[in-house]
């Protein structure tokens, strides 16, 4: 029941994105681009972060090693 | 009589508060879209340092948002008291984004700030990011609302002019939300927001890095500013050339007077200048140096399209400023008697009305039925050139704001460069430089201000209210009194803000310089550019 209700929610914020992106797309284009941007700004900002640790593990690996 | 002076105090006033008001806008937009990536993070490693870092540079957030709210609340109030004709104009156009702008700042945003700081041990993970997210996008969506209503100052669209009930009311509330100059503005300003946040995040990072402090705190926060910055400065060039269309589009005496173009342009050969010396009283430039074949593809994105200059823009107004005084004495008149045939002639030339307002600073006594055959040429003369803002503060406003982005990027991308190489401490010139230039793209956002404002002038509303009518008729001595006031508590408000990001920032993540983390995530000691040793 968990799963489906979880299923469910997750389905609704899709629905809820794809409805914005056709609105927005639509609309307004610029509106668009801002929430696609600013989410890649910050993915890519965490990719960085994530990125860092993993170059930072590696690094105490070949101490290590 | 409208007196000059009052109406000058009035617009010196306003761009007083807003300026100041503009110092921490765009860095409460930029932290809380760092704050959401910093904890997106934390959420996805479990790392403490990434808790702490929200929480240190929510710290700072916080001092910026409080006084920056501060600065806000007397701007909203100051449509009321110093533009009173201009809210009877536009009441009901402009009142409608101001107030949703009042209530996402003050509900959506101001509720979330506090779950945000003090929900740390009373929400969830998932909780907790989600509301940061919430803080990200409520103070964007506060910022957008402002941006509408100012795009519909640039380019009022969704709206007409009743000439029962004297005002602008609502034809589209869609129209205005989805105009063009809204969309450009808000992601042009929201994404300059971004830009100060990663410069801000950037230097106080470096300031550590450089006395070799918090360094696996400052190692990543550079990162993460680093790489924000770099792709917001880019973003935020392309979409200043958005804007710069839109205004191209549907501002032509603004895009004439920010590129210096007197005369009209000859493509493809025309130069883009890149200094020059505006003479506007002589409408000419006293030198110029430009770069040829790049002002027409810039400008109109075609290699063919002239771009009309100064001077023919005034040639060609002068037909609807007189179409305008006739669609003025004609409302006057129909307001006087509801004389239909006075309706159908305001009717005629209706959208030129706003010439005929302007026209009204210049004619005997302001007052358009005064003019005789023999003023006209010269109320047309004086007119068509109001039409036209101050070219030298736009062009050079302009220029510095541009200047300023280009230099970011550089900034960035040898920021994000050698951080990703793990090589930052290697290069404190680079550190150095990041830190002294924390308030530069502050003050690049604030002549990007200027650059929209002084280029919508002689407008409040483009096109159909001027400066000139739009402001209250409160005695000199008031305004005097009131602009000294603000300045002196503005300026009190400044001084708070920078002494306490001075003193925070100082301090550090744990209130004590030089502290190391406990629980820190991988240690950099054995990574290339952090070892426990002299730059490498």
């Amino acid at each position: 029941m968990k799963t489906l209700i979880r299923f469910l929610a997750l389905a609704g914020v899709l629905a809820l994105a794809l409805l914005l992106a056709v609105v927005a797309g639509d609309y307004g284009p610029w509106y668009f681009a801002w929430l696609v941007g600013t989410t890649m700004i910050i993915l890519i900002a965490a990719a960085g972060a994530v990125l860092l640790e993993a170059q930072a593990s590696a690094s105490e690996r070949d101490v290590d090693f | 009589m409208i007196d000059a002076t009052v109406v000058e105090l009035s617009r010196m006033q306003f761009a007083l508060t807003a300026l100041y008001h503009f110092l921490f806008v765009p860095l409460t937009l930029g932290m809380t879209v760092m704050l959401a990536a910093m904890e997106t993070v934390y959420f996805i490693t479990g790392k403490p340092i990434y808790k702490e870092m929200t929480q240190f540079w929510g710290k700072l957030f916080g001092i910026n948002f409080a006084i920056g709210v501060a600065t806000g609340l007397t701007m909203e109030f100051e449509f009321g008291t110093n533009w009173s004709m201009y809210s009877h104009f536009v009441g009901d156009v402009f009142g409608t984004p101001l107030a949703i702008e009042g209530l996402m700042a003050f509900f959506l945003e101001s509720t979330f700030v506090g779950l945000m700081f003090f929900g740390w041990d009373r929400l969830s993970r998932p909780a907790h990011l989600a509301v940061t997210y919430l803080v990200a996008l409520g103070s964007n969506l506060s910022a957008l609302w402002i941006l509408v209503a100012n795009g519909f100052m640039q380019d009022p669209v969704g709206a007409h002019f009743d000439p029962d009930t004297m005002r602008m009311e609502f034809s589209s509330f869609t129209d205005l939300v989805f105009s063009e100059d809204a969309q450009a503005k808000f992601v042009h300003t929201s994404i300059a927001g971004f830009v100060c946040a990663a410069m801000f995040i950037m230097g106080i990072s470096a300031y550590y890095l450089l006395r070799r402090q918090h360094r696996e705190f400052a190692a990543r926060s550079f990162r993460m500013a680093a790489l924000v910055g770099l792709v917001a400065s880019l973003a935020v060039i392309t979409l200043g050339d958005a804007l710069g269309r839109a205004d191209y589009l549907l501002q032509a005496p603004k895009i004439a007077a920010m590129e210096g173009i007197w005369e009209t342009t000859k493509p493809p050969y025309e130069p883009w200048k890149i200094v020059a010396l505006p003479d506007d009283a002589a409408q000419r430039d006293v030198f110029s140096f430009g770069l040829p074949y790049v002002l027409t593809p810039l400008v109109t994105h075609s290699f063919d399209k002239p771009i009309p200059g100064i001077l023919a823009l005034e040639n060609d107004v002068k037909p609807r400023i007189v179409r305008g005084i006739g669609a003025v004495l004609a409302l006057h008149a129909y307001a006087t008697t509801k004389d239909k045939a006075a309706l159908a002639a305001f009717r005629q030339n209706e959208n030129d009305m706003g010439y005929g307002l302007l026209a009204q600073r210049f004619a005997p006594d302001q007052d358009l039925a005064k003019i005789t055959e023999a003023d006209l040429p010269k109320v047309l003369d004086l007119t068509a050139r109001e039409t036209i803002p101050n070219v030298f503060v736009e062009f050079w406003s302009f220029r510095i704001m541009v200047a300023f982005g280009f230099a970011f990027l550089a900034v960035f991308a040898f920021g994000a460069y050698y951080s990703l190489k793990n090589q930052l401490e290697r290069h404190p010139f680079l550190l150095r430089l990041t830190t002294w230039s924390i308030p530069l793209p502050v003050l690049a956002t604030e002549f990007g201000w200027i650059t929209a404002e002084n280029g919508r002038q002689p407008w409040t509303v483009f096109g159909w209210l001027p400066t000139f009518q739009s402001a209250s008729s409160h005695a000199l001595g008031y305004m005097l009194f009131s602009l000294t006031g603000f300045a002196l508590l503005y300026s009190s408000f400044i001084a708070a803000e920078l002494y306490l990001m001075f003193k925070f920032a100082r301090l550090g993540p744990q209130g004590r310089p030089g502290h190391t983390p406990t629980q820190p995530g991988p240690a950099l000691a054995g990574a290339p550019g952090y070892a426990d040793k002299p730059w490498q």
